[in-house]
């Protein structure tokens, strides 16, 4: 009888049980079949035995389980001597240093203005003091400009080219620190150093604005604060918010050094004020039902951690405070090119404000030469 | 070696059984050098027009497309000799002849009619009857692939894919096996060998140097180097940089997990990553000892813009356009309900999270009393009455409604006046990557310390009961939630554990991690040792990762 004129219903149930049976070890015996074709393709193939691996090599990578060693079989604490490349710098640093060095190289910190403060309060008074070298150990860099965390990587490329540029005004000291290869200082050492090079104050105080060209003049004052000190006759490194002197100084400046044609300083008002991720000003409550993605808020600004009344908000990031500079191109505040004359040079400064900046927290000023002029 | 004259067209396959056995292994050195597993009994049957005949054979008699093929395939294929259905029926490649292979049947009409190669019907393989073995020929495969391809789609059987850079899709391709090309192959076998990942093996795990107070983000690297998507989603090389600049910190992470699997056993020292996670979050920058959390956040969200390939990131934002391998894994959805007190009318916002921080008892905000009615009942087989907090306390009390109190009104759009209100929170999307973060570090007005509070933590959560669509069948009136053990959707599996030692002020981050299903290692800067699962349960707890134990197709 040919397999499509049976019919099941005639049949009793050891027949259906027996049929069940036979259906079912067909089909394991067709899965095993299966699973043969796989590996005598494979084996055919070649790429059966391939993550096949050697004795030795298993018994390298075993993981060791034993008192004083970790897994690897090595003994704790054996790895101070290690050394790496500071991405911003190119300097060797101790690896276990690195971190602190990173941050003044970039610098970032608390640390940073305030070191930058003290050098700049120190360095007339005290011609041979070098106190302030033998804070940061391995580190030069922020003695030369204060950077200001507002400045993009990009930035601060074309400064690099700038402070090479201004290199070649300097004799190099064979003893100045900065030659030194070694990362050790003694603060013995250090003070002698620092003693025979002259040019290294220029460094730490301002830059001298004679000795500029224009094209470097211009340059520098799009980044930096420029305000010429009356006592020391040099320029201010810190940044165009810098809150030792006020923008009609930085106005007056620039008109000084590059003509009254000057650009003038973008307004305070046009910065974009961002961080790098967007804080939400807190909980909004709309009436939205779905999450259809129209929440502006980031997961890093974590809705969990607002939702508690516990109080932890100084380990929560900052949000960005408008510092007040009393730049303001509406108000009348001091001096009226706030609105006039700057419009013309508003525009090309468009660009450059619309850079994301995050405004430094004002620094309590120390006691410094520059109180006087504020 | 004349080949021409040994492989004729007219194999008497007694006679030549001896002649062509002796010079099999021979010839297999000579068939790996023509084509790799096939052989040179193919160009017989190469003639013509092979390829539609070959199509049509697959079609008919091997994958079967549709209803009408599967019945026509069980009505004709059978033994011409014998009327078996089974037993290994093939068909023969040059007429049309079905014998089956367990009878020999096919092997004598080869030999009678010089028909050289046959087809299994079950699974499409192609045997060649002089070399008396299946042979696996390049072009034919490719032609049975293409068929069966074609075949599965009219069936309607779809491959669900997830592709974690891509994410879910509905049709894809059934998933194949990487396979070695001939160049490829003879490099593995010239090179021996493996550095092969075992249960045994410390390949996976590596120490990090410390750079200076750095433990804090030594500990979060351990934790995100060991989160088994992630890794496998580097691992498979899924990241393609759209960047312009060098500073990708995706491209960094890549770079991590190849130290990692290196098979190096000195630490490795991450300064290139510092370097890059400070000068993309700045705020981070500057502080003498860093909170874990804090950086946890800064480096998904940095890591999340970077998967973009947009520095600027502000459109990266918006949950719903971006599809990055960090929101897959690590983004979930919060449900915040106001509820307000006059109207009953409740407004819905729901708010992408990354964590969830939950506070402790010990704290200066009250702890207990939780949730109305949840007392008494066991979840995740801790019960609260037995004293220690538990994880499961921490998330009642998070989801509990909370009244806002008479200084807090809200505007209520229905009463449109300020009115007094309940706010609740509840899950409405669970990521992959659950990660819990306990609020040990209070800075309050006056106060500023660390709670040691000892809370409880389990191997396996089921977070069922605090999400949002357990809330609406709460408040329809089914209030005992029962568990449903087939539900796996919101099963969550332990897999890292961060630690902070010491006090607020100084203290140092290790990190536990689970390697192999079972194996749990403390990680210590650059000391990793194998630890026990006491050990790691029995630890304070700051940071609690759980990764979902089903992962479904969308």
């Amino acid at each position: 009888m040919k397999m499509e004129d049976m019919s099941l219903s005639g049949l009793d149930n050891t027949k259906l049980e027996a049929l069940a049976q036979d259906i079912y070890s067909d089909l394991v015996e067709d899965a095993c079949l299966g699973l043969c074709f796989e590996v005598h393709r494979a084996v055919k193939q070649g790429y059966f035995f391939l993550d096949d691996t050697d004795q030795e090599s298993m018994k390298d990578f075993e993981i060791v389980d034993q008192p004083g060693v970790d897994i690897f079989g090595q003994v704790y604490n054996q790895w101070k001597n290690k050394e790496c490349v500071c991405p911003n710098c190119n300097r060797s640093i101790a690896a276990s240093r690195f971190a602190p060095h990173l941050e003044k190289c970039l610098g970032m910190g608390r640390n940073s203005s305030r070191i930058a403060n003290r050098r700049i309060a120190s360095s007339n008074n005290m011609n041979n003091k070098s106190e302030s070298d033998q804070e940061d150990n391995d580190d030069v860099n922020d003695n030369d400009w204060s950077y200001g965390s507002e400045k993009k990587a990009k930035k601060r490329k074309s400064d690099k080219v700038f402070l090479h540029s201004l290199k070649q005004h300097i004799p190099l000291n064979p003893n100045s620190p900065r030659r030194s290869k070694s990362v050790k200082h003694k603060n013995g050492e250090l003070s002698n150093s620092v003693n025979a090079d002259p040019y290294k104050y220029n460094y730490n105080t301002g830059i001298n604005y004679e000795t500029l060209g224009p094209d470097e003049l211009r340059s520098l004052l799009t980044t930096q604060c420029g305000v010429i000190s009356e006592h020391t006759k040099k320029m201010c490194t810190r940044s165009q918010r810098c809150p030792q002197h006020t923008d009609e100084q930085r106005r007056a400046v620039r008109v000084f050094l590059l003509g009254p044609s000057a650009s003038s300083l973008p307004d305070a008002d046009t910065m974009v004020e961002s961080d790098c991720y967007d804080a939400s000003d807190g909980q909004v409550l709309m009436s939205r039902l779905q999450w259809d993605g129209s929440s502006d808020i980031s997961p890093s600004d974590s809705a969990s951690s607002k939702a508690s009344t516990n109080n932890s908000d100084s380990k929560k990031p900052k949000k960005k405070k408008k510092m007040s500079l009393g730049l303001n191109s509406t108000g009348g505040g001091g001096g009226g090119s706030g609105s006039g004359g700057g419009s013309s040079s508003q525009s090309s400064l468009v660009g450059q404000s619309n850079r994301k900046k995050k405004p430094k927290l004002p620094v309590p000023p120390a006691p410094s030469i520059y109180d006087n002029l504020n | 070696f004349d080949l021409s004259r040994s492989y004729g067209s007219a194999p008497c396959i007694p006679t030549r059984t001896v002649h062509v056995s002796s010079l099999k292994i021979r010839k297999t050195n000579v068939v790996s050098v023509m084509s790799p597993a096939g052989c040179p009994h193919v160009n017989g049957f190469k003639v013509d027009n092979w390829k539609q005949n070959l199509r049509v054979i697959y079609q008919c008699f091997v994958w079967s497309g549709s209803a009408e093929t599967r019945k026509r395939k069980a009505k004709s294929c059978i033994c011409h000799m014998c009327g078996a259905h089974l037993n290994r029926l093939h068909s023969c490649l040059s007429c049309v002849f079905f014998g089956c292979f367990t009878k020999k049947h096919i092997h004598e009409h080869a030999k009678n009619k010089r028909h050289n190669l046959a087809i299994d019907l079950l699974y499409g393989g192609i045997y060649c009857f002089v070399c008396q073995d299946y042979i696996y020929d390049k072009d034919m495969e490719q032609i049975a692939k293409e068929e069966q391809r074609k075949a599965w789609k009219l069936q309607g059987r779809f491959f669900p894919l997830f592709n974690p850079s891509v994410g879910p899709s509905g049709v894809g391709e059934k998933y194949s096996t990487w396979e070695p090309t001939k160049r490829e192959l003879e490099l593995l076998r010239h090179n021996p060998k493996r550095r092969k990942i075992t249960t045994n093996c410390t390949i996976g795990l590596r120490g990090l140097i410390n750079l200076g107070n750095t433990c804090f983000m030594n500990c979060i690297v351990q934790a995100l180097t060991h989160t088994p998507l992630l890794r496998d989603f580097f691992l498979s090389d899924r990241h393609k940089c759209e960047m312009q600049s060098n500073s990708c910190l995706v491209c960094e992470m890549s770079q991590l997990f190849q130290e990692f699997y290196s098979g190096h056993r000195s630490p490795h020292i991450p300064f290139r990553l510092l370097h890059l996670v400070w000068t993309h979050a700045r705020h981070l920058a500057g502080y003498e000892q860093q909170d874990a959390h804090e950086f946890l956040i800064a480096a998904l969200d940095v890591l999340h813009r970077h998967c973009k390939g947009d520095d600027n990131g502000k459109k990266a934002n918006n949950p719903n356009n971006c599809n990055c391998i960090i929101d897959q894994i690590f983004t979930g959805g919060l449900q915040s309900d106001v509820t307000c007190q006059v109207c009953h009318g409740v407004s819905t916002t729901i708010d992408p999270f990354w964590d969830i921080s939950l506070d402790l008892p010990g704290s200066s905000t009250p702890f207990w009393p939780l949730s109305p009615g949840g007392d008494g009942s066991t979840l995740n087989g801790e019960s609260h009455l037995s004293g220690a907090t538990t994880l499961t306390d921490c998330l009642r009390r998070f989801t509990r409604p909370e009244h806002l109190g008479s200084s807090a009104k809200i505007k209520c759009s229905g009463c449109h006046s300020y009115q007094e209100s309940t706010k609740q929170l509840t899950m409405k999307k669970l990521p992959i990557v659950a990660c819990f973060h306990l609020k040990r570090f209070e800075h309050s007005a006056k106060l500023r310390r660390k709670i040691p509070t000892y809370v409880s933590f389990p191997l396996e959560l089921d977070m069922t009961p605090f999400m949002a669509s357990s809330k609406e069948s709460r408040m329809n009136g089914q209030y005992q939630q029962s568990v449903d053990v087939f539900n796996n959707d919101n099963k969550y599996s332990l897999f890292a554990v961060v630690n902070h030692q010491g006090t607020l002020e100084s203290g140092h981050y290790t990190t536990f991690i689970r390697q192999h299903k079972d194996q749990w290692f403390k990680c210590d800067d650059a000391v990793i040792t194998k630890a026990s699962i006491k050990d790691v349960l029995d630890s304070e707890g700051y940071l609690l990762f759980y990764h979902k134990q089903f992962l479904e197709y969308e």
